[in-house]
């Protein structure tokens, strides 16, 4: 039996995950989501771990495999790092097995990733380093409108008459919403615009990356605001693209779990080749 | 003496681009000499032997903003020779009295000619190697390159440079690789107890220092890494190669480990354990160099390999020695040498079924997100999907 840990951190938020695995059964331990919130994320990403072993009863010594993912590489307590490509489509095929292609959607990033079955990668392709299509963007959207984040989803949802804004650039598209407000136009309808850029920008990830059919599996922070997956439904639809977009309640953990994973898998392999070695 | 207080001195060394280290060596003593040379190799026991401190001129690094060195090359040409251009006319190598320019481009091999223009009364000259790996040919030009070197370097230092004080030299730069090598082999062995950037800083530490001071260094990095406890991490042991030339800058090698990669070997510096193994101390000390240099020494891309089914051998060799699992070609942007010769190495790999990635840097590239993308993607796909 391995006992391996997951600690995805992100810009916003530090995920950490506890995972059981024995043969091919995984047994799901612990998961908690700690906000960075200004404060550093390494120190918090250590105190969220602590956190999350006390919750399992368990302590540092009895996990076999601490794995890291996304900024994650300067904790001192990790095992192995993976890139967090590789862990979110290893996470998206264990949310949601019938995956062949994920959708990654961070607070300053979005991400098509076409996956196979294994949650190998076959290819991706990734916003621009503008952040016009991402979660921090839409954060302080919300802030500029006074709407907390949990409100987003639904506003948009309530829309009737939505406006885009401008897809390719953070700074033109708030003064696209600072417009918006002063023509009264209604915050649902302001988000939804939002949300409507961000998706036509993501489907064009999705068209580039080629050969997806099936399921798409949100993951990411992004992955829990329901505007945006309506929205990317909504798209997705109107471009005539034969593939269901969905999300996990447990979306936002998809790197944590794959990291989780992969760390167990590199356990046994390592334990495999040294009992080779000795042999 | 703990690692991190050798790295620190050893950063302060590598910071310094106004080379405090060497001027203060050469003020001690009335008539002292400083001869820099470029990069991959000079044999730096002529200078020693002649009394001088042989300085590395690597390049202005990232910290350097170069103003006029951009001024005398066309925009696609490498960085280093501008940022040196830069480094000579704003002063900072003033206190240099010879510089050699080691025969690996053509843009190193102009510098030399540029450098006799624009320093009219610094000695330059250009360190031309053989081609040719035949004892009667490439050995005899050889002989006679070196002798030349030993006359002007005796005029330099106003002494002739004798058979004894060259051996000398050669036993202290025999004793300096050996403890080279064994920091390498350290490294190999143990990668998360020698860091590749604390191992890269500890050679660098090796251009500027006298060489008795440095080998010192060296056997107290040694002592202090081993008795160290540092956590060993899953990552993916790699190969650099490509960048013998140019420098990268250190957040660059701080990123590709940051990615999950060990570098078990590199290319850095190659100057500092050209030879193999020990240069002889017996005979002909001019003889033994030359003869080290034809069938004693590393191989590199600036380096010609008159045999086509050798050519690349020594990356794999490299990769077996030090149970690599891939190789990442690094090499400076415009760099002919690394970039010409990159096909042929990759296919020599390819053929040997060793993974490889590549991409090119300057020495004063900032965007460290790419790099990381990369060597993180290519460290994963080792780990899980390789067969071993």
């Amino acid at each position: 039996m391995t006992i391996t840990a997951g600690v995805d951190v992100g810009t916003g938020s530090i995920k950490t995950v506890l995972f059981e695995v024995e043969g091919g059964r995984t047994h799901w331990l612990v998961r908690r989501t700690d906000r960075v919130r200004q404060r550093d994320p390494l120190k918090l990403a250590a105190q969220a771990y602590d956190q999350a072993l006390e919750e399992a009863g368990l302590r540092r010594g009895d996990v076999h495999y601490v794995a890291t993912t996304g900024e994650g590489e300067s904790l001192d307590f990790h095992t192995g790092h993976f890139y967090s490509m590789t862990t979110h489509a290893r996470g998206a095929i264990y949310l949601e097995p019938s995956a062949r292609a994920v959708l990654d959607v961070g607070a300053l990033h979005g991400r098509a990733i076409r996956v196979d079955a294994r949650g190998k990668v076959l290819t991706y392709k990734m916003t621009s380093q503008c952040a016009s299509g991402s979660g921090q963007f839409l954060e302080n959207i919300a802030r500029y409108l006074g709407v907390g984040q949990d409100e987003i989803g639904k506003l948009s949802r309530q829309a009737d008459n939505p406006e885009k804004v401008s897809g390719i650039c953070a700074v033109l598209a708030e003064t696209d919403v600072i417009n918006m407000v002063s023509r009264n136009i209604s915050a649902p309808n302001i988000l939804k615009g939002i949300h409507l850029s961000m998706s036509d920008r993501l489907a064009k990830l999705l068209k580039t990356i080629g050969g997806i059919d099936g399921t798409v599996l949100m993951t990411g922070g992004l992955a829990l605001d329901d505007g945006l997956l309506a929205a990317m439904q909504e798209t997705m639809q109107r471009e005539k693209v034969a593939v269901q977009v969905t999300a996990h309640r447990d979306s936002i953990y998809a790197g944590a779990i794959g990291a989780a994973l992969w760390g167990a898998f590199r356990h046994e392999k390592l334990a495999r080749l040294d009992a080779l070695a000795a042999a | 003496m703990s690692t991190s207080d050798i790295v620190a001195r050893c950063t302060g060394l590598f910071e310094d681009l106004n080379f405090v280290y060497a001027r203060e060596w050469k003020a001690a003593r009335p008539g002292r000499k400083v001869v820099g040379y470029m990069p991959f190799y000079v044999p730096r026991e002529l200078i020693h032997a002649a009394g001088a401190l042989p300085m590395g001129v690597l390049g202005g690094g990232d910290q350097l903003e170069v103003i006029h060195g951009d001024a005398y090359y066309q925009s696609y040409i490498c960085r280093i020779p501008r940022s040196t251009v830069e480094l000579g006319v704003t002063g900072r190598l003033d206190f240099v009295d010879g510089m050699l320019f080691p025969s690996i481009c053509d843009v190193i091999r102009n510098l030399s000619g540029m450098w006799k223009i624009m320093f009219p009364k610094t000695m330059a000259r250009y360190v031309d190697v053989p081609q040719n790996f035949r004892d009667d040919v490439g050995g005899e030009f050889y002989v006679n390159e070196l002798n030349e070197l030993r006359k002007d370097l005796g005029e330099l230092c106003g002494r002739p440079v004798d058979d004894e004080s060259l051996r000398h030299s050669i036993a202290l730069y025999n004793e300096n690789r050996r403890l080279v090598r064994e920091v390498y082999a350290f490294r190999a062995a143990a990668p998360w107890k020698a860091p590749s950037s604390e191992v890269y800083l500890l050679m660098r530490a090796g251009m500027v220092l006298a060489v008795e001071e440095h080998s010192r260094m060296l056997g107290e990095y040694l002592e202090a890494a081993l008795a160290e406890n540092r956590p060993r991490r899953d990552n993916t042991r790699i190969v650099i190669t490509g960048a013998f030339c140019e420098q990268p800058p250190l957040s660059l090698i701080k990123s590709v480990e940051l990615a999950g990669c060990y570098i078990v070997d590199d290319d850095f510096m190659l100057v500092n354990r050209w030879e193999k193994a020990n240069v002889p101390l017996e005979g002909d000390p001019i003889r033994n160099l030359a003869c080290t240099y034809l069938h004693g020494s590393m191989s590199t891309s600036a380096k010609y390999e008159p045999d086509l089914s050798k050519k690349g051998l020594y990356l794999v060799d490299s990769v077996r020695r030090n149970r690599a699992e891939g190789v990442i070609f690094m090499a400076p942007s415009f760099c002919d040498p690394a970039l010409l010769e990159r096909p042929m190495l990759q296919n020599v790999l390819a053929a040997h079924g060793v993974p490889f990635i590549a991409f090119k840097y300057a020495e004063n590239s900032g965007q460290m997100a790419p790099i990381r993308e990369q060597a993180g993607t290519f460290a994963d796909s080792i780990k899980l999907w390789s067969e071993a």
